[in-house]
């Protein structure tokens, strides 16, 4: 008995001696317990946030809710006007070419759209063969274009993208002069047409200048085809002073200068042209 | 002796490419100075003109057509009963164009202006310009007209060119053949039609003799330097010059589902829908991308020339010759690429489509040559 109590107490001493040595026991605890503190501390910082934010909305919504029905529908259109605006910006500044690729990826199929004042005009598609090399396949373009001296211009093998932005820039610009020539036509019924052609790279009109309705002759030339305006403008009169005057100069220059149909406009406005 | 002389200055030239208002006005004096109150009788070859003009013309579009070429007074027009037989309506206009002494070439004029608003009669034939020069794309008209009219009288003497532009910026050209020692023959003009700045241009009644004169003469006359058969032939001008022009409704593949994918169609059974469906859309989309879409151009026939060895296993005998075996296909059709495009649709040609059949509407030509030789088409079409 007195050896189990003796033991007992010793053993239960030893324990304390040994416990008393090792102080780290209650430490971890602490910084345990300072650890716990402080994700709490945390926690509560992360739930203040989120209830301010929570607020921050509903005021929102209560602003937005108040506001007059119409303008409620009239912010989100504006949003998506002010969206689909950015995306066609991005659309044309890279290049405004939509491409599909088809035939198990050996082709490409690209779409030139083309548009002048902003009215959008005709769409031309091509499909660009990529195997064995880059070839011009299947396509509507008018035989009028000259696609292969383009091709070979701007090397299509080595360099697609400077071949499709130079077939896109000839094609706007034919799309472009032709669309003057209708507005011409449609608008300025006084001017006769006498000579065009299907590329139109030539023009040739009949003025009527107002005092005594001298008729004058004018040829356009579009030498660049890739530029909607003229680059050379010449006027032919029985009376060969008239071109030769100050003003038919300076209308020679307008027409250089600016689109046909507006050209046409100003000068009848300054009464030089019936 | 004076007379006879100013007669056949007046008929060899004014027939020519240029008139000569001169001798015009000296024919007109002689006649009032000899014989006033009479009038000059037409020539035998205005007469036969006429007679062709107005037995070709159907009685409907005489009105119009004679109105349009405008060398008729307004009393002689009214004046024409068009319920007569056309044989009292060719006398009735000789009496007239008497009256108003109208030339060969004012005759030609109205033979002119009737075919080209009915161009659809005789067989068109299509030639390609090659090798543009630099300053083929600055062509204008009335150079165009004047360097053709002096190419081709210089290539020969005796021809007889008239030059139009229609509305459409076609620039049609009627040519009368004479011989070297002959007057050029009204009986038979050749008609061209060419747009400026394309390579294309297409002739009617063109004999093989006088082929390589017209040819090199329009040659010069664009600024080409070579010409060569495009192998397109059809009665429709519009239509070949539509299916070179690239005028007809083109089906590319595009992202977004076109309309007609999403089109119903008579379901027949629910079941072979359900198995075939899909099949048939695609072969449907095929069809319509191959040949296009809406109303197509319309050819009437496509031949193909086989040069190729015979081969049939079941049939060794063929088989084993040693030559090719040459035969002609000809494909015949009120409108060919229609009938073409519902075989692919309808699965009767297999799809995908042939390059045989593609070529048609992608080259632009109807007559082709197979040899065994051939290399695979290319997509290009020049």
């Amino acid at each position: 008995m007195e050896n189990t109590s003796t033991n007992g107490v010793l053993t239960h001493l030893s324990l304390l001696e040994v416990r008393a040595l090792s102080r780290g026991g209650p430490e971890p605890q602490r910084s345990r317990v300072r650890e716990l503190r402080g994700e709490a501390e945390e926690l509560r910082g992360v739930r203040d946030q989120l209830e301010a934010e929570i607020r921050a909305r509903k005021r929102l919504q209560e602003l937005r809710s108040s506001a007059d029905p119409p303008a409620g529908e009239l912010l989100p259109l504006m949003r998506r006007h002010s969206d689909l605006k950015q995306r066609l910006h991005v659309h044309h500044l890279i290049g405004g070419f939509d491409a599909v690729r088809t035939r198990q990826g050996r082709a490409v199929c690209v779409f030139v759209q083309t548009a002048y004042e902003g009215v959008f005009l005709e769409t031309f598609n091509m499909e660009l063969e990529l195997k064995p090399r880059v070839q011009i396949g299947r396509h509507n373009i008018p035989p009028f274009i000259p696609l292969q001296s383009l091709a070979e211009q701007s090397h299509l093998q080595t360099d697609a993208g400077a071949f499709l932005s130079m077939l896109s820039q000839h094609l706007n610009a034919f799309v472009g002069r032709r669309r003057q020539l209708q507005l011409v036509q449609e608008q300025h019924r006084s001017v006769e047409v006498m000579e065009s052609n299907l590329l139109c790279s030539v023009l040739v009109l009949l003025f009527t200048a107002p005092p005594e309705k001298t008729a004058l002759l004018c040829t356009l030339k579009y030498a660049d085809l890739g530029s909607c305006l003229p680059g050379q403008v010449h006027l032919d009169c029985e009376d060969s002073r008239l071109p030769e005057s100050p003003e038919w100069r300076s209308c020679c220059d307008t027409l250089r200068k600016t689109p046909l149909h507006r050209a046409l406009a100003g000068m009848k406005k300054s009464r030089m042209i019936l | 002796m004076g007379l006879f002389i100013v007669v056949s200055y007046y008929s060899g030239t004014a027939e020519g490419s240029k008139e000569h208002p001169q001798s015009t006005v000296l024919i007109s004096d002689w006649s009032i100075c000899l014989q006033p109150g009479t009038r000059k009788t037409m020539n035998d070859s205005s007469k036969l003109l006429l007679q062709r003009i107005v037995r070709r013309i159907p009685v409907q579009m005489l009105k119009t057509t004679l109105d349009k070429w405008g060398r008729l007074t307004a009393e002689q027009r009214q004046a024409i009963d068009f319920t007569q037989s056309k044989w009292a309506l060719t006398q009735k206009l000789q009496s007239f164009c008497e009256e108003n002494e109208v030339t060969l070439t004012r005759l030609a004029e109205l033979e002119m202006i009737h075919v080209i608003e009915n161009p659809n009669q005789g067989m068109w034939y299509t030639f390609q310009l090659l090798d543009p020069e630099d300053d083929a794309q600055s062509l204008e008209l009335s150079e165009f007209k004047q360097q053709f009219k002096c190419h081709l009288s210089e290539l020969l003497r005796q021809v007889s060119v008239k030059i139009k532009k229609h509305t459409d910026e076609a620039v049609w050209i009627r040519i009368a053949w004479g011989g070297s020692f002959s007057k050029p023959n009204h009986l038979k003009p050749t008609y061209v039609v060419h747009h400026l700045q394309t390579p294309y241009f297409f002739v009617r009644n063109l004999t093989s003799k006088l082929k390589p004169l017209l040819s090199q003469a329009l040659t010069l006359a664009t600024r080409h330097q070579g010409v060569k058969e495009a192998n397109l032939s059809g009665r429709n001008l519009a239509s070949i010059r539509d299916l070179l022009m690239r005028q007809y409704q083109h089906v590319f593949p595009t992202k977004y589902p076109s309309p007609h994918d999403e089109e119903d169609q008579p379901v027949l059974n629910q079941h072979i829908e359900k198995e075939q469906g899909h099949v048939a859309t695609h072969r449907r989309r095929m069809a319509r991308e191959v040949f296009g879409d809406g109303t197509l151009p319309q050819l009437q026939s496509a031949v193909y020339k086989l040069d190729t060895k015979f081969k049939d296993p079941s049939n060794r005998t063929m088989t084993e010759r040693e030559d090719t075996f040459k035969c002609v296909v000809k494909f015949s059709s009120t409108n060919l690429l229609e009938s073409l495009r519902s075989c692919a649709s309808s699965g009767i040609a297999s799809a995908p489509v042939t390059p045989l059949l593609s070529s048609i509407p992608l080259k632009g030509r109807n007559y082709f040559v197979v040899t065994d030789n051939t290399p695979g088409p290319s997509s290009q079409r020049h």
